[in-house]
């Protein structure tokens, strides 16, 4: 049984990709092997406000208990803290995400220091997207990169107690932030050369990295195969594919 | 299923070269159900305008390949078309007479479009090979000096309309891509390149037909289990994803596998 860490339910409209329900994503998810994953509103990208978008994700999934909700938090609003408080009164959920390159600021803003503190207090773990997509095939028009790493590499240490988890880092920033950096996990979903996976635990230890597909904008099947058919240990398979998101997000 | 991997870089920045690391290749594409690779060479080793001694040595490399495995590879003549009329036609007689060669490689050496393209299609008929062509987006890579955008590949294929050629990298001409080609009968277009991005191959499919889109990964730039997985993966008749695996690269090269 896989989970995923990285996959996102709603409308992107830079693709003719069709809008899935939340059964038909775990039923696509399934058909990869795939039967819990972590889910964000793809809505809350490109609106301000990420709470009618988290609204909408609650309410998809409630009947669909493969799809474990993760909403979006945006920290650079003033009303951050009634975001994640009715986050937390809306579902039990583990985790909250940013988009920080979507919702414009920077990791290195002084405000993190109260959402850090409070994300802890709440006892939640804290995903950061580094992006969605690939830069090169982006939309003309839409110009964000992916979150810097020279953000993530000031981030990091300033918060040692928080173990944050990374999703969509390419692997040259993964190997990067891997050499000077404990307090991260991160997903393989934009890590890929001959043998991925084998290459980056050559930087990082097997229980901090995690099966993530960023499914439906990238292909679930090609994802897990990705994973499933590595030349390393069934044991390490396991760790990479269930039993570290497991762990980390207490599921 | 059995799979042709149209794409591949075996030895790549003088990685791969030895005897060891040939067979680990082999066998890794086998454990995969990848029973045959065109090799491209090793295309980025001397920059992005070799020289016709560069040239040679990557095409001896190549062709040492084809001739010590040629069940498992077969070569591609790589061509810095900037170089001239003689320089590439001789390059590409002289590899075209050596077993296991069937097309010709270009990389960034030049846009499609340059006029010096003629050559590269004359050399193609003289020696009957197919040719590919590294292909990409411009829209957000702003190098079109050297990247080919899909529209350039497409205008030299429009231009030579008996020439056989493979657009490189679905992933990297997308959408648009997909739709310079289709008008087009002698231009096939790869899957190789970038992540896999849902629905780009059945949308290859869906407006080029099912014998116009052939598998390739880049090895070992991309992962040959990802980039197989996206086809296994993608919403079409089994038949179809044989063909796009197979049988289309097997019948534009005039394969003959066991």
């Amino acid at each position: 049984m896989l989970i995923d860490t990285n996959v996102n339910l709603g409308p992107w409209p830079f693709t003719p990709l069709p809008e899935l329900s939340a059964p038909q994503l775990a039923a696509r998810l399934a058909g990869a092997g795939i039967r819990r994953a972590l889910v964000s509103p793809l809505r809350a990208v490109f609106q301000t406000d990420p709470m009618p978008a988290n609204a909408a994700l609650f309410a998809a999934v409630r009947r669909t208990p493969a799809l474990l909700p993760v909403p979006v938090v945006n920290p650079a609003l003033a009303n951050w803290r009634e975001q994640l408080d009715r986050c937390r009164a809306a579902a039990p959920i583990r985790a909250v995400k940013l988009f920080p390159n979507y919702h414009n600021y920077r990791l290195t803003a002084r405000r993190l220091d109260d959402f850090m503190a409070a994300v802890a207090r709440a006892g939640l773990k804290l995903i950061i997207n580094i992006r969605l997509e690939d830069e090169r095939h982006r939309y003309f028009a839409l110009k964000i990169k992916g979150v810097p790493v020279k953000d993530l590499a000031r981030f990091l240490p300033r918060f040692p107690g928080h173990h944050v988890f990374l999703a969509g880092l390419y692997r040259p920033e993964l190997k990067q932030l891997a050499a000077d950096h404990k307090n991260f996990s991160a997903d393989i979903a934009f890590c890929e050369w001959a043998d991925t996976v084998q290459d980056l635990l050559t930087v990082m230890p097997a229980r901090r990295l995690m099966l993530g597909t960023c499914t439906p904008l990238l292909s679930a099947r090609a994802q897990t195969d990705k994973l499933r058919l590595a030349k390393i240990p069934a044991r390490t398979k396991t760790l990479i594919g269930t039993e570290n998101a497991r762990r980390f997000f207490d599921l | 299923m059995r799979i042709i991997d149209v794409h591949t870089h075996p030895v790549l920045f003088k990685q791969g070269r030895k005897p060891a690391e040939v067979r680990r290749l082999i066998a890794h594409g086998r454990r995969l159900g990848i029973v045959h690779m065109i090799a491209l060479g090793d295309v980025l080793l001397y920059g992005a305008q070799p020289n016709a001694a560069q040239l040679r040595a990557i095409n001896d490399e190549n062709a040492r390949l084809a001739r010590e495995h040629p069940d498992y590879f077969t070569a591609f003549v790589y061509l810095n078309p900037l170089l001239g009329e003689r320089a590439t036609m001789a390059e590409a007689e002289r590899c075209a007479a050596q077993p296991g060669f069937r097309g010709i490689k270009l990389e960034i050496a030049n846009n499609a479009a340059h006029p010096c393209m003629r050559h590269v299609a004359k050399a193609a008929r003289a020696f009957n090979l197919v040719v590919l062509q590294h292909s990409w987006s411009t829209t957000n890579i702003k190098d079109r000096k050297h990247q080919s955008d899909p529209a350039d590949t497409a205008l030299f294929a429009r231009r030579h309309p008996d020439v056989r050629i493979i657009m490189a990298h679905l992933t990297g001409i997308g959408f648009r891509g997909v739709l310079e080609a289709k008008a087009l009968p002698n231009l096939h277009v790869d899957t190789s390149g970038g992540y896999p991005e849902e629905g780009l191959i059945e949308y290859a499919v869906e407006h080029l037909g099912p014998d116009r889109v052939l598998y390739g990964s880049d090895l070992p730039i991309r992962e040959n289990s990802v980039t197989i997985g996206r086809i296994l993966g993608a919403d079409l008749p089994a038949a179809v994803k044989q063909k796009l695996l197979y049988g289309n690269t097997a019948r534009l090269l005039n394969l003959k596998l066991n």
